[in-house]
């Protein structure tokens, strides 16, 4: 059958090195078509657990696909996908990608800031799951994320389990390197530039001047030091409508009881 | 005790009802109510038997509230179910009928040694069985429903009959939903209550699922609220069991749990909630729902295991709002032993020491992880970094790096620093990092600390208070009930006296002509 060369033909063409990423993409689109037709894409009801299986490891294989082209949204798509799979038909013989797959949506998660979703989806695993090195990796960064320790975030980028989670977290530095940034704004009034770069993890000082314009900082060439703009003490407001508005409804609430 | 009150009323006023109808009858009532004063404590057949004539009661006067009536002895009573006094209330309160031998099918034939004993402890009832057959007439189908809720409880509570009780739930369920009539509703809540218990000890909980989502939705259409409120609880419940916490989290918003629901539906919802808003990391509405929890849940020594669930998970949800839980608490009697791991990590968390609670972590991981909070409880630990930096924030004003660093066991100086700032950034401690220097400069209390409090937060507060107090005081209005009808009583008063005062009137108009009459008056 066409449907099983195409899916050996992509199983090959995604395991050579170094992979053929535009005919594993062609591969995809006709192969999902084909477990469209064959209901396998969203599967319902009892079907061939062999069937399942190769369906199984197609969106496996696209979700890493997916990733290697940087098509993020695409993974989103193939990992609500597999979700069936995983959680619905726990008959099937557990995939050795399932926690490779989950670890990077929960990176995923991370990058956007999505800690909520992070902490459902890491709490949907079972116990066993958080010893996998996949899942581990995501938790040890949320935790670091959550303390502050940033350096620690940052050396974690060398102890990345696959080639594809190292994508998430170069885009992850970008959401460190804003927080790290807000926090010196605050705890800060001036830093030397070399400790700048260091702190934000910036190789060379031209990046930081880039960084430093776009928020606005003030940079003091002759000193080599940045200075961040101390925000005025914010002026408290008496509340005037809420209070009023609380008064006269505890007025009619009394009317109501006397 | 309380059945036992209950059950005399609800007796007495069957007399009064068939006394007209037939003398004999009156007589052997009172025959069996002077057998009873010299024994205080009913028999579980003479409990069912009471239950039944309350559900009787419900039906016929077509108030569900003598319904909940009998049914809330129903766990009191599950405990001391046994084959035998099953058998003897579906003999007694049975003719020779289908529907008695399809309940005395499920219950196992006992061997005659066994049965004599039995007839022994309950002898008092064995002699008023045959009275009684004479009086009840062919038994509602509620009665028939509630039986067999009470079969279903008892073959819930051995291992070898759960598939069996399965069996049975579906048959019930299957019976129930072709009466449809609204006065079972209030046993068919816990009917599914049954079913799921017999799912969750027998097989696996999430083959019940599409079962109870189909259920759910028909009770939300024909408004039975109190299977509704219960279907939506198994459904929270079945999710929660399978970690399916996005789930959970979809019906929750797809649904509205009906108001009228009893208070142990409730306070059953409230606690998924509050589980499920502390997975997601909304802490404020997780304390709000867990506190509602607790103040809906019954006496905690009637309903211990839920009073403990809940407030293991109030402590926690608590300490990662960032408050430490009040020391009564776990001096509470049906708390001190339950609670005693989380009261280790709070004492962790409070001291600030994260050596102290990592190794708090590690004795208590199997207790933690029993009660699905170890994943919560390991989000503790930004907290304690928190408070260890908060704690040394006050007592010095100027520290060094390097001594954050080992007084909070972290790695490096260079995540002290990182740490130091974010804790800056999130309002946690006021202070500056000088890099240069490589310590901290701590503002006192008195710079910007002294305002904070007195804000408008206090008034937010003392609004949610209020907010609160007066809902109780509404709710308390709204739950107020009357006698039924005894407002015509008034009513006719009421006519009367606006009668007589348009009599008044009238006379006073005519009066108004005559002066006799006024003088007279006055």
């Amino acid at each position: 059958m066409s449907l099983k060369s195409q899916y050996t033909d992509l199983k090959a063409s995604f395991s050579s090195k170094p992979p053929d990423l535009q005919k594993c993409g062609r591969l995809l689109t006709q192969l999902k078509l084909g477990l469209i037709q064959a209901g396998l894409l969203l599967p319902q009801g009892d079907l061939n657990q062999g069937d399942l299986v190769v369906a199984r490891e197609i969106l496996e294989i696209g979700a890493f696909w997916s990733i290697r082209t940087q098509d993020v949204p695409a993974f989103d798509r193939y990992f609500s996908q597999l979700q069936t799979f995983y959680t619905d038909y726990t008959t099937l013989p557990p995939s050795q990608h399932e926690y490779a797959i989950r670890g990077l949506h929960l990176i995923r998660l991370l990058t956007q800031n999505r800690i909520a979703d992070f902490h459902t989806a890491l709490e949907s695993l079972p116990a066993a799951a958080l010893e996998s090195t996949y899942i581990a990796h995501p938790v040890n960064l949320e935790r670091c994320l959550m303390e502050g320790s940033y350096a620690k975030v940052w050396s974690a980028r060398a102890e990345a389990p696959a080639a594809e989670y190292e994508y998430f977290v170069d885009s992850l530095m970008g959401t460190i390197r804003n927080e790290i940034a807000s926090c010196e704004e605050a705890a800060y009034e001036s830093l030397p530039l070399k400790d700048a770069a260091t702190l934000l993890f910036f190789a060379s000082q031209r990046e930081l001047l880039v960084y430093a314009e776009q928020r606005g900082w003030e940079v003091n060439l002759n000193l080599g030091t940045i200075t961040f703009a101390k925000k005025g003490e914010e002026t408290m407001d008496i509340p005037k409508e809420k209070v009023i508005a609380a008064s006269l409804l505890y007025a009619r609430e009394l009317e109501q009881i006397v | 005790m309380a059945p036992d009150i209950e059950m005399k009323p609800a007796d007495k006023k069957e007399d009064d009802k068939k006394k007209k109808d037939d003398e004999k009858k009156d007589s052997k009532d009172k025959e069996k109510e002077k057998e009873e004063p010299p024994k205080p404590p009913p028999t579980p057949v003479q409990e069912i038997k009471a239950n039944v004539a309350l559900i009787e009661r419900a039906v016929e006067a077509l108030e569900p509230r003598f319904a909940h009536r009998a049914l809330r002895t129903l766990a009191a009573l599950r405990r001391r179910l046994n084959d035998a006094v099953l058998r003897d209330a579906v003999e007694e309160l049975f003719k020779d009928s289908p529907t008695k031998q399809a309940l005395l099918a499920w219950l196992p034939e006992a061997p005659p040694a066994d049965t004599a004993m039995e007839v022994d402890s309950t002898s008092n009832v064995t002699t008023t069985a045959p009275t009684h057959k004479a009086v009840t007439t062919e038994p509602l189908p509620e009665v028939d429903m509630y039986l067999r809720l009470l079969i279903i409880h008892h073959l819930d509570s051995s291992s070898s009959t759960y598939s069996k009780a399965i069996d049975l739930a579906h048959e019930t369920v299957a019976k129930m939903q072709a009466l449809n009539r609204r006065s079972t509703d209030p046993i068919a809540a816990k009917i599914w209550y049954a079913l799921e218990r017999a799912y969750e000890l027998g097989g696996d909980l999430s083959d019940a699922r599409p079962l109870f989502l189909a259920a759910q939705r028909t009770a939300s259409l024909r408004h039975d609220d109190e299977t509704h409120a219960s279907l939506i609880n198994r459904l929270l419940r079945s999710y929660i069991h399978s970690n399916l916490y996005a789930q959970a989290d979809k019906l929750i918003s797809k649904t509205t749990f009906p108001p009228a629901a009893s208070n142990p539906q409730l306070a059953r919802y409230h606690y998924y909630l509050g589980r499920i808003k502390a997975v997601q990391l909304n802490y404020s509405e997780a304390h709000a729902h867990l506190q509602q929890a607790i103040r809906r849940a019954p006496a905690p020594t009637r309903a211990p295991g839920f009073w403990q669930a809940v407030n293991k998970l109030f402590v926690v949800v608590e300490l990662l709002m960032g408050d430490i839980p009040e020391r009564g608490l776990f001096r509470h009697p049906v708390l001190e032993k339950a609670l005693q791991a989380y009261f280790d990590v709070v004492k962790a968390v409070r001291t600030g020491s994260l050596s102290q609670f990592q190794s708090t972590l590690a004795t208590h991981a199997a207790t933690l992880s029993a009660d699905h909070t170890y994943t919560l409880v390991a989000r503790l630990r930004q907290n304690v970094i928190k408070t260890g930096i908060r704690r040394l924030s006050l007592s010095y004003s100027r520290i060094a790096l390097r001594d954050i660093c080992v007084k909070l066991h972290l790695d490096s100086e260079e995540d002290a620093e990182y740490i130091v700032g974010k804790a800056v950034r999130d309002g946690v401690i006021d202070g500056k990092v000088v890099h240069d220097k490589g310590w901290v400069e701590c503002a006192g209390a008195g710079a910007g600390g002294a305002g904070r409090g007195y804000g408008p937060e206090v008034g937010d507060v003392f609004q949610r208070r209020i907010g609160y107090c007066l809902e109780l005081h509404n709710q308390s209005v709204k739950a107020m009930r009357y006698p039924l009808n005894a407002h015509r009583k008034e009513l006719a008063a009421a006519e009367g006296a606006r009668e007589r005062e348009k009599e008044l009137a009238k006379e006073i108009q005519e009066g108004d002509l005559d002066d006799d009459d006024i003088g007279g008056d006055f």
